[in-house]
């Protein structure tokens, strides 16, 4: 019997209960870290059960890693503690930005990429690997415009944050085919410019049309397109952790349970090519 | 201030503007707002079911523009929604309103509070009794105390997702104590010397203090059955012995 491909979904609370009584066969679980940042109550009694019963990935959208502001401590301190109490498998945030001046927009929104922005960038995610005394993964984040004053192309700042800092990278496949299509450049490329000994974790997601541009929601099944695009990114960069991830209008656990079923199937169908070969 | 300081400051005035310069922009704008108005959402439902969701989601992009989220923890933005619903002309009408949303933030707060070991009945009962004035009893953490002229548990119990929002008291004043009931937070309300007296020990007052006995035989029993009832509701979860004489 072949070993399951590493699929996992993400944990939100309208699946809490069938997840636990059902056990379906994931490889991880993923939660919003900030989702468990309180002092006590039930949802940190839930994650110990998830705990118990699956490899947990922390993933955070609230560090603001791309901020020009300082780190916030609280935050970081926060963040530590709740790895140290559930030791997840992953600890990850975005290569993104969502305060400044100590205002938070609480959203995912776009660094420049500038020389200046990579620099600073780096030297944060050291920073937070330092603190939380582990590697984190860092993802690229879907956008809806590209800032002027940008000079290097994404993929090459992604690969140069990774390159630079040591941190792995989260591949959020869909993110890429958002951009692709948003900013009109290949998303081909994009993955040919990535080291695949970098790539410690894959996302899927699914987007919603706003007009001329996709939005990455998180509120819909994989597209089609996204899921072509997985397939390229499994021969390149091999079998890595992935995740379908869902936020809006949060379908049955099965829905979701479907969509890890196809990754899986992607997965082994590549893992056999790979041995056939051999 | 360094050019990354500056574009991302420039960016994030953009979000709170009334409209963005171009579509691409106004997808950021319009999702933080969303944001932040879901937060509010999560944290407000009561105060959302009684002004229905268009008013509800005006002020909520009113007070988000006011007040900025100070964390990338979205559970703690939202803290000042009462007060500015005080100020807020177009909720003249309904004078509860801040009370009810204040009563909701306790919730909230309630919620996410740290939890308490057990209540040590065996290091109670080492208090010898001629010094029980001196303990100091504490308040579970997910307790929050609030007292309202309008009717607000009965607003707030009328408008759970079970009920069809016509409250059973239409006159205040409400004492209410806010905590963690199986889980979930949520209000009770008690008479007024009772909250009086859990809010003098929330101020650290030992029980003699916080009895203000007036000397009665009655008064001592009302507060010894208070008492037993607190600490077997989880209300009251622990104490401080008086220092060894």
């Amino acid at each position: 019997m072949p070993r399951a491909a590493p699929v996992g979904i993400g944990l939100r609370a309208p699946h809490y209960a069938a997840i636990l009584e059902r056990r379906p066969a994931l490889a991880f679980l993923e939660v919003h870290s900030e989702n468990f940042f309180c002092a006590g109550g039930e949802a940190l009694e839930w994650l110990g059960r998830f705990a118990e019963a699956y490899p947990l990935s922390f993933h955070g959208v609230g560090l603001s890693l791309g901020s020009a502001d300082p780190l916030d401590e609280v935050h970081l301190a926060k963040l530590a503690a709740l790895a140290a109490r559930f030791e997840p498998r992953f600890v990850s945030e975005h290569l993104s930005w969502s305060s400044i001046g100590g205002r938070h927009a609480n959203d995912l929104l776009p660094l420049p990429f500038t020389e200046e922005a990579l620099d600073h960038v780096v030297a944060r995610i050291e920073a937070v690997q330092e603190r939380l005394a582990r590697p984190i993964l860092v993802e690229n984040v879907s956008s809806y415009l590209e800032l002027p004053q940008s000079t290097i192309p994404e993929w090459e700042f992604v690969a140069e944050v990774a390159r630079r800092s040591g941190c792995a990278l989260l591949l959020d496949v869909n993110n890429i085919y958002v951009n692709a299509t948003n900013h009109g450049f290949d998303a081909r490329r994009y993955l040919d410019a990535i080291d695949p000994d970098w790539v410690g974790e894959v996302h899927l997601a699914g987007f919603e049309r706003a007009g001329d541009c996709l939005v990455d929601t998180h509120g819909a099944r994989v597209a089609a397109e996204v899921w072509s695009l997985f397939e390229v990114a499994v021969e390149r960069f091999g079998e890595r952790p992935t995740l379908i991830e869902w936020d809006t209008g949060i379908p049955p656990l099965e829905v979701l349970l479907e969509e890890a079923a196809r990754a899986r199937a992607i997965l082994s169908a590549s893992a056999r090519a790979e041995a056939e070969v051999s | 201030m360094s050019a990354l300081a500056r574009i991302q400051g420039d960016f994030m005035r953009s979000l709170f503007e009334e409209r963005a310069a171009d579509a691409r922009l106004e997808i950021y704008r319009r999702n933080v707002l969303a944001t932040l108005h879901d937060a509010l959402a999560a944290a407000y439902p009561v105060v959302q079911r009684l002004v229905g969701a268009g008013f509800f989601r005006e002020a909520a992009e009113r007070f988000a523009r006011a007040v900025p989220s100070r964390s990338g923890d979205l559970h703690l933005f939202g803290g000042g929604f009462a007060a500015f619903l005080a100020d807020y002309p177009h909720a003249r009408s309904l004078p509860w309103l801040a009370d009810v949303a204040r009563l909701e933030w306790a919730c909230h707060e309630s919620h996410y509070a740290a939890d308490a070991a057990a209540f040590d009945f065996a290091a109670l009962a080492r208090v010898p009794a001629e010094r029980h004035g001196e303990i100091r009893f504490a308040l579970h953490p997910s307790v929050r105390l609030v007292r309202s002229d309008h009717p607000v548990v009965a607003i707030w119990e009328a408008n759970q997702a079970d009920r069809d929002g016509t409250p059973e008291r239409d006159a205040g004043p409400d004492y209410a104590v806010v905590h963690r009931e199986s889980g979930a937070a949520r209000p009770r309300r008690i008479e007024r010397g009772e909250w009086e007296f859990l809010e003098r020990l929330a101020a650290g007052a030992t029980l003699a203090a916080a009895s203000e006995a007036p000397g009665d035989e009655e008064a001592a029993r009302f507060l010894a059955a208070a008492l037993a009832r607190y600490v077997a509701a989880g209300i009251i979860s622990g104490f401080a012995a008086p220092d060894a004489a």
